[in-house]
Order: structure tokens, then C-alpha cells, then sequence
């Protein structure tokens, strides 16, 4: 199927790969449906890209790219779920990048309270937030791992 | 909005399976309790702001910016390779 997106125009995209948040984004209710572009010249950072609306292109990465240590209770969260069979090697794991232009440099943050978690056996995406640990929303990628 | 007035010890049931106890009132803080099923989402309001607004500010950033992004990425990734090679 083509879909409209602002960033690339008119792209084809595997209608099998299009993702369904049954919770909804925060931030942006009444978006549901949404397909993750990987574009060679933005890479490793990928586009969380709306199939309903053109403008809505969330900027997303692996978190294990710049947080090898990075953990969320998978398990926990697929048992609250309800998601009978799924195994953690059935999910994938991005979070929300923001990058900031200061005066001087540039800094990009990633928000690891609040990572997507797709669910590739029924293509559910789920934005999971985590109050109860020390994670921060603007964590520093160019820091030191 | 319900306005309820309760004391420590007191406990308000919201639907079913949700019950709320007022555990203890400190100078301006407030202990609750809150059993509810698992699947029921409990969140501190702000926690959820911080992800709203991190979510807004990520989808006004376009190619050219995130292609800058993932070059100064992509230097920072070959520095630490370059450091550890040289530790070996």
C-alpha cells in the first residue's frame, strides 16, 4: 500500500509491517495506526511515521545502541498484556529521541521512561511507561557509555 | 469533578476493582494505597506529561536535523571503538 508521509512523499510500505496502538500515542489521541521507516540517511534513528496523518513522524531509536544495559520487565509487561505465547524475542524495543541545538553543541536525549514496545506476533505497539525506576526522560545518548 | 473528604484509614472504591486507601496525611503529603488489577494503569499525572511532551518535541524534527544527529551518533560510536582499541 502508498502511504502520504511529509518527511518522504509518497512511499509504498508493507501493509504487514503497519503497527495498531490500541492505547493510543500520549501526546497525540486518535492516532492509532503507524509504520516505522528506516531511511538510510537518518540512520540509526528510525521514524515512528502515522499512516492517518502526513505530519505526525515521531523520531525513534534502539535503545541498546547507546544502552547496552537498558532493561524493562518484559515478562511482567507481557503477562499484564494478556499476550498468550509471546516470548520476549517476539518484541522490539525503540524509544522517543529528541535532539536539542544548543549554543554551542548539540545534544540529543532519548526518553527511556517511556519506550515502545512492539509486539511483532500481532503487530501491536504500546508505549509503555515506567514510573518506578530511576530512567530518566531526557537521558544524554552522547554520554560516555 | 466528585470531591470526597476522607481521613487516614479511610478507603473510597472506584468501579469494581479499584480501592483507594488514604494511609496517612503528613504536613502537605498525602500516602495512598491503591489495589487494582495489574492491567489497570496507575500513573503519576506529570510522569505522563513528561512523555506527551517528549513525544510532541519528537515529531517536530526533520530529515536534514536527525541526519546531523546520526552523524555526531555515529562519532561518538568510533571514538569509543578508537579508545578501546587503543586500552588493548
Amino acid at each position: 500500500m502508498k502511504i502520504e508521509t511529509r518527511k518522504f512523499g509518497k512511499i509504498e510500505i508493507d501493509e504487514q509491517k503497519t503497527l495498531f496502538m490500541p492505547e493510543g500515542l500520549p501526546g497525540f489521541p486518535g492516532f492509532e495506526r503507524f509504520i516505522l521507516i528506516e531511511d538510510p540517511k537518518s540512520a540509526p534513528f528510525c521514524w515512528f511515521q502515522s499512516l492517518q496523518e502526513p505530519n505526525l513522524s515521531l523520531v525513534v531509536m534502539s535503545p541498546f545502541l547507546f544502552k547496552a544495559d537498558y532493561e524493562i520487565d518484559l515478562e511482567g509487561f507481557v503477562a499484564s498484556r494478556g499476550w498468550k505465547g509471546v516470548k520476549v524475542e517476539d518484541l522490539l524495543i525503540y524509544v522517543v529521541i529528541n535532539v536539542f541545538e544548543g549554543e554551542k553543541d548539540k545534544k540529543i536525549t532519548a526518553n527511556l521512561m517511556g519506550p515502545i514496545v512492539i509486539n511483532l506476533k500481532n503487530n501491536e505497539a504500546i508505549q509503555v511507561i515506567i514510573s518506578n525506576s530511576t530512567y530518566s526522560h531526557q537521558y544524554n545518548v552522547l554520554e560516555p557509555s | 469533578m466528585l470531591v470526597l473528604t476522607r481521613k487516614a484509614g479511610e478507603k473510597i472504591k472506584i468501579g469494581d476493582n479499584v480501592v483507594v486507601n488514604i494511609l496517612s496525611i503528613e504536613g502537605g503529603t498525602v500516602k495512598i494505597g491503591i489495589d487494582a488489577p495489574r492491567e489497570v494503569n496507575i500513573l503519576r499525572m506529570e510522569v505522563l506529561e513528561q512523555i506527551q511532551n517528549e513525544n510532541i518535541a519528537a515529531a517536530s524534527k526533520d530529515v536534514t536535523q536527525i541526519s546531523a544527529a546520526a552523524d555526531l551518533f555515529k562519532k561518538k560510536l568510533s571514538n569509543e571503538k578508537e579508545v578501546r582499541e587503543k586500552k588493548d
